[in-house]
């Protein structure tokens, strides 16, 4: 399958937060810890994504440790997907 | 605002049962459907027993042919399992091999079959099972067999203690790096009449049964409501290994 759009990982995201009764709000540069966006749920986020592409997207520890907005979510995810 | 990690994980709707086709892993399957869950249950052989499962209950049973050191086996078998049952959230591993052999008459290739067997391909199949729950419902629960070997010396069973042992340690990081996500648990059966504790001979057999202060041997049926709260039950427990042996190693 080719790569999932960057509105199409926003709606997995979106799905991802809903779930917990959470909103995404339409911002990019909000910041994660303002919307309870945790590093468990970008595992979960990258878990669709890569269940979408039937592959595995490898991203280590500091990689994830650098995102703090909700479009540094969807850049790296992005990254991860294309490179 | 809610958040998972302010709200009990759910009761398991889904359980994946490793080595389900005879003994504890076959009383845990037909536990887990009585509790009116569906299960997907793997194992080498599949028994006439779980032929019959699968045939009398279908949609609410799957079952495979599945060597738990084939990884690849494994994600298809999950996979398969999922599009037939539904998104699986609950993993019970139960497979295991033994050992009955003194570390000094056993072949590296024997203690290498078993590490391979209890300890690497149940992390395996663990990770292919929170991979899969990650990302099909966010939320579960993960049970480990291990035994009271992984925790108190018996002659003859090194190899397979340090699985069981390994087994738990992982068991509480495991339950430390899904926080909020998976409730993580061991069951630690003591010895019990089976293929397994066959090794020990009837003498370490019944001196371990004068040394029980419940003075009997475990049997399946007393792991089987243990595991059940685990999976289904509000209890919070998390990280734990919860040791089922009558009181034999206190």
């Amino acid at each position: 399958m080719s790569a999932l759009s960057r509105d199409q990982i926003r709606t997995m995201m979106d799905e991802v937060l809903t779930a917990q009764g959470k909103e995404l709000p339409a911002d990019d540069s909000t910041a994660l810890a303002e919307i309870g966006f945790r590093s468990l749920d970008f595992s979960e986020l990258a878990l669709r994504v890569e269940d979408e592409l039937d592959e595995e997207l490898n991203f280590d520890a500091p990689g994830l440790r650098s995102i703090e907005t909700v479009g540094d979510v969807l850049d790296l995810l992005d990254r991860l997907q294309n490179a | 605002m809610s958040d998972f990690t302010q709200t009990p994980i759910p009761a398991a709707s889904c359980v994946l049962i490793s080595g389900g086709s005879r003994g504890l892993g076959l009383s845990l399957v037909e536990d887990a459907l009585k509790q009116g869950a569906k299960v997907a249950t793997f194992a080498r052989t599949v028994t006439p027993e779980l032929e019959k499962l699968a045939a009398d209950r279908p949609g609410e049973v799957f079952v495979g042919s599945v060597d738990i050191t084939d990884a690849k086996a494994q994600t298809a078998f999950i996979k398969a399992a999922a599009a037939e049952l539904g998104p699986i959230d609950a993993l019970v591993n139960n497979a295991a091999i033994g050992q009955d052999s003194m570390l000094l008459h056993t072949s590296p290739e024997r203690i290498g079959q078993i590490i391979e067997t209890n300890l690497t391909a149940t992390l395996v199949l663990t990770r292919a099972f929170l991979r899969h729950a990650m990302a099909k419902a966010g939320r579960g629960r993960v049970v480990f067999v291990t035994s009271v070997c992984g925790q108190r010396g018996y002659a003859g069973l090194s190899a397979y203690s340090a699985t069981k042992g390994g087994l738990d340690a992982a068991m509480r990081t495991l339950a430390r790096e899904m926080h909020g996500r998976f409730l993580v648990n061991s069951v630690a059966p003591g010895f019990f009449a089976s293929e397994m504790s066959s090794v020990l001979g009837t003498e370490q057999l019944s001196t371990i049964t004068r040394r029980t202060p419940s003075g009997r041997l475990v049997e399946p049926e007393n792991i089987a409501p243990v595991v059940r709260s685990l999976l289904f039950e509000d209890t919070n427990l998390n990280g734990q290994s919860l040791t089922i042996d009558g009181g034999g190693s206190i």
